[in-house]
């Protein structure tokens, strides 16, 4: 299998330089089949995600999005572009919800890249992330930071 | 005629109000979940994710996996949706993580446990309805290998604020 041809040749482990912002090129409405299929599918039991005629008595009036779901679509919008060479996910740190996500809210992917650091192999680098998910009207509803080891194009990119 | 079931039922309420967390808990949370290559498959492609560790076979094999590696985010939803019922259900804010850490590779058809500590608790200056918690969260597999680890804080209701 040629490896390196089922993947971009513009996000190798070189190809970051700290400071650069992205914007990503698509966005996702989000729907039941986000919210609800990956609340379930992971056993949140929480039904403020899932229970509309309870959720009608609170002041959101009406189901509030999982942030398990948010973070892992704006990850998801990001990965392309920052992670589709990467060998592994490392960790995440300061996430942090801001505003609440309801059905029908368009959700946007922006990235930071806050660092690049030799890894403990020679074939991949670490790179440092900040994301920030935004809604249709430009509100952050979601931001963090998030390690990635990215494959070295000199070792990868003729695979 | 009003079904008698309506008015003899007793509600089992579920969840854990603020008042109930104590500094050093400690819960095991029940059920586990086998992740398999299904949930993976629509958990990726449903999150648009592009790395095709994820839901290519060969290309994980040629990145010296035995198959298909599971997504970190469906393996931090699914630790995280075992701790709902004992941490977070009784209603309030899921406000953020910190120092999550992914520690080793996690395979379809691996069986993931979890249980999580209280490390902080305190009212919130803005709301006394709800109070603010903080847990240490681990997630296992079924070698009783962890596989991750995270500090999640929540607004937790209190009792009878009706929040949810």
């Amino acid at each position: 299998m040629n490896v390196s041809a089922l993947t971009g040749n513009d996000n190798y482990f070189e190809d970051f330089t700290p400071g650069e912002v992205i914007k990503h090129a698509r966005g996702k409405t989000v729907s039941e089949l986000e919210n609800v299929l990956i609340t379930n599918l992971v056993m949140n039991t929480a039904q403020g995600h899932f229970n509309e005629h309870i959720m009608e008595k609170t002041r959101f009036g009406k189901r509030i999005t999982f942030g398990g779901c948010t973070a892992s679509l704006i990850i998801g919008l990001a990965s392309q572009d920052t992670s589709e060479n990467a060998l592994a996910e490392l960790g995440l740190d300061k996430i942090r919800f801001k505003v609440p996500v309801c059905h029908d809210d368009t959700l946007y992917a922006y990235t930071e890249v806050l660092a690049v650091r030799d890894a403990d192999r020679e074939d991949a680098g670490e790179v440092h992330f900040k994301h920030w998910g935004v809604n249709q009207n430009n509100d952050v509803v979601f931001e963090g930071e998030r390690r990635t080891l990215v494959k070295r194009r000199s070792h990868w990119g003729n695979q | 005629m009003t079904d008698t079931f309506l008015t003899k039922a007793k509600l089992r309420p579920k969840g854990h109000f603020y008042e109930e967390f104590e500094l050093g808990q400690v819960f095991e949370h029940h059920w586990g979940r086998t992740l398999n290559e299904s949930d993976n498959s629509l958990f990726s492609t449903l999150t648009i994710q592009a790395n095709p560790l994820y839901f290519n076979a060969e290309f994980a094999k040629a990145h010296g996996h035995k198959g298909i590696v599971l997504n970190p985010m469906i393996v931090f939803g699914t630790v995280f949706g075992l701790s709902v019922e004992d941490l977070s259900e009784a209603g309030g804010a899921f406000l953020g993580v910190d120092d999550l850490t992914f520690e080793g590779h996690v395979y379809p058809d691996d069986t993931l446990t979890a249980c999580s500590e209280v490390i902080n608790k305190r009212e919130s200056e803005k709301n006394p309805d709800v109070g603010i918690v903080t847990w240490h969260t681990q997630g296992f597999n079924q070698k009783g290998e962890r596989i991750i680890e995270f500090k999640r804080t929540n607004m937790v209701s209190k009792k009878g604020a009706g929040i949810l």
